[in-house]
């Protein structure tokens, strides 16, 4: 029995419109959110099929999209014959180092900035935030000169194809520091002023009660400064010649020939290099979330 | 334990001055409530004297010494803040501790002093868990323990009621007063509620706008308010107002109202002749608070008379608010008074029970 309004309206037919609305509208946003995975997504599903392929047969006609068979000669040709791992070593140790020495000058810079009065405070912050303005192409040749003057001063810890010259220069980040800063100012300040009343110094309520709430931020820097750095190409591929400092981008950079390029070792190499990072961010994933939310959650 | 002395302290954020040359003693051991309204200055003067605010001019002595410059921790004063500030990653027991662990003691001491701490608070069966899983109450109980731990020489409370309901702030209210009263230590309790500060202080600092008001007890600031701000915030419903003009006539204090005039007995009231006449032509407030107000039906020419407005019950007690011109009296009844609205009253009162506040506000009695 169809339902009808006093009025005269089909109520089912007005219920039956409803949902036509609903499910339209869903479909076109699935087909938004489709369109941006493909974005994504697609440049690394490019490379699969081309590095379990034999180079021969990336330029058959018509194209093949999926390998025939399960070739892994880019990978031993990759691992045997380039000095691929050493430049997976060599970004380790860049990546890594810069992480740790960008968290430690971040938080502290963030806690000072968060929490300590001094004077010029405001001038300097404002300073760090300027230097967010300033595009990395402009750095490249100034920090370069700097490096390689530096050579002589550091007794060679920091010049031009050593790891000081290549962790160094890239620890220093304002947004990290303005990330940190950020989040410290969301920690209730009652804390801050308990902890000065029991008697801790700034460096015991650093370490002991703001280092601890700020773990999910921390965290987060923490992959968001990895990710950044195992993919950096400009800054390696300034201030490193050679195999012994090279890290992956550059190395892979140098698998192009002038003349004739393996691409399916090119692609094996790129697909090597990036499994890492998408393993560290799907392990850490949960924590991105957690950060979001710690100040929603926050009492 | 120790005597808190402030002389004209004064503080000043910007432009804005939010503590106006403040003085006053508190005596070793007692317990004393900063009242007042939001905004008035009571919790930056409890921070000031914590040290955790500097001060913009006067000084604060603890046990005779001037504390100014002096940092939080070594002044000994523990604070409790309105929101516990417990450290949300510690447990209940980490927290306690962490004063302790900060002062570098043996560990079996602060194992002993926590666990001692706990005892009193009875917080034993809570040691373990984190702050997130307790109650407001037993969060409460943890900020004092961890406040007590460090015996300090003042307790500075700031507000720790407020976040509690109504039930559990009357509960934790008596725990607050017999942990007082066990350990004596001198006690600067921030509120704004009246009822907690007439309750728990022996002795309470009204303030408004980071001016003080008045220092006494809360009978003394119940009964004999020093201002118009005092007896208005003293008391619910608040202390009624009723304006006019003074003159002395045959000997007594003679009251003119807007159409009704009272003789009251000056003496009985703590006046002089000096201080009546002094008052003579200015328009004075006549203040009495709503229990000490008779309500009749029999109205004489020239008596202090209104309508009956409307009527409040509150079960123990019945608020008659009765209009007197353009101004309105609240008269504390019987629950069961059979008054009906729209009624005319007379209103009586005994001059003991009136307060006399000058055109300034203040009371003409001085020794208010």
């Amino acid at each position: 029995m169809s339902l009808k309004h006093p009025i005269g309206i089909d109520l089912e037919d007005l219920a039956r419109q409803d949902a036509l609305t609903r499910r339209a509208k869903s479909a076109l946003s699935y087909f938004v959110l489709g369109l941006f995975v493909l974005i994504s997504v697609g440049p690394i599903l490019y490379v699969i099929s081309p590095a379990f392929r034999e180079s021969k047969s990336l330029f058959s006609y018509p194209p093949q999209w999926l390998p025939n068979s399960f070739y892994l000669g880019n990978f031993k040709f990759l691992l045997t014959e380039t000095n691929y791992i050493r430049w997976g070593i060599n970004t380790l140790i860049f990546a890594t180092s810069v992480t740790l020495i960008s968290l430690v000058i971040d938080t502290l810079a963030g806690y000072a900035f968060a929490r300590m009065n001094f004077p010029g405070k405001k001038l300097l912050f404002g300073c760090i935030l300027a230097t967010l303005m300033v595009p990395i192409a402009a750095l490249l040749a100034p920090t370069y000169l700097l490096v390689r003057n530096l050579d002589r001063w550091t007794f060679g810890l920091i010049g031009l194809d050593t790891f000081g010259g290549l962790i160094i220069p890239m620890t220093v980040s304002p947004l990290g520091v303005f990330m940190m800063r950020q989040f410290i100012e969301t920690l209730p300040k009652g804390l801050y002023e308990a902890a000065r009343i029991d008697g801790a110094s700034e460096w015991r309520i650093f370490t002991k009660i703001v280092l601890p709430l700020m773990k999910p931020a921390v965290v987060v820097l923490g992959i968001f400064v990895f990710m950044q750095q195992w993919a950096n190409f400009l800054w390696p591929l300034v201030i490193t010649t050679k195999d012994e400092t090279r890290v992956l981008t550059v190395g892979i950079a140098t698998l192009q020939g002038q003349f004739v390029t393996n691409w399916g070792v090119i692609a094996a190499a790129t697909l090597m290099t990036i499994a890492p990072i998408i393993m560290v961010f799907l392990f850490f994933q949960r924590w991105f979330v957690q950060a979001s939310v710690a100040g929603a959650l926050k009492q | 334990m120790a005597e808190v002395i402030i002389r004209k302290l004064t503080k000043t954020f910007g432009d804005n001055t939010v503590v106006k040359s403040v003085s006053l003693k508190v005596e070793d051991g007692e317990f004393l409530v900063l009242l007042g309204p939001s905004g008035c200055g009571k919790s930056t003067i409890l921070r000031l004297i914590a040290g955790l605010e500097d001060v913009t001019s006067g000084e604060i002595l603890i046990n005779g010494e001037i504390v100014n410059f002096v940092n939080p921790v070594d002044r000994n004063a523990a604070f409790v803040f309105q929101n516990y500030a417990l450290y949300p990653h510690m447990t209940v027991r980490k927290n306690i501790a962490f004063p302790l662990e900060t002062a570098k003691l043996p560990k079996e001491e602060v194992l002993k002093t926590v666990n001692e701490a706990g005892r009193i608070l009875e917080l034993e069966q809570l040691m373990d868990r984190l702050p997130s899983q307790l109650s407001g109450g037993q969060r409460q109980r943890v900020a004092l323990a961890r406040a007590i731990v460090r015996k300090p020489v003042v307790f500075l409370m700031d507000e720790p009621l407020s976040n509690l309901d109504a039930q559990l702030r009357q509960q934790t209210r008596i725990e607050l007063m017999e942990l007082h009263q066990r350990l004596g230590i001198t006690t600067i309790y921030v509120t704004h509620d009246q009822i907690e500060a007439m309750t728990m202080g022996k002795r309470i600092v009204i303030l408004k706008d980071g001016e003080l008001q008045q220092i006494d007890t809360p009978t003394r600031t119940y009964e004999k308010p020093a201002n118009t701000f005092v007896a208005r915030f003293m008391g619910a419903p608040p202390m009624n107002l009723i304006k006019g003009e003074i003159s002395l006539v045959s000997g007594q204090l003679e009251f003119k109202g807007d159409g009704f005039t009272s003789s009251l007995d000056y003496l009985k009231m703590g006046l002089t002749p000096e201080l009546i006449l002094s008052h003579k032509n200015e328009t004075v407030s006549l203040g009495v608070r709503p229990e000490h107000i008779e309500i009749s039906s029999d109205v004489l020419a020239g008596e202090l008379s209104g309508v009956v407005k409307f009527l409040e019950p509150t079960g123990a007690d019945l608020f008659v608010n009765v209009a007197i011109g353009e101004e309105t009296a609240v008269v504390r009844c019987q629950p069961k008074a059979k008054i009906q609205i729209g009624t005319k009253v007379s209103l009586k009162f005994s001059s003991e029970n009136v307060q006399l506040f000058g055109a300034d506000s203040w009371n003409i009695n001085t020794t208010c």
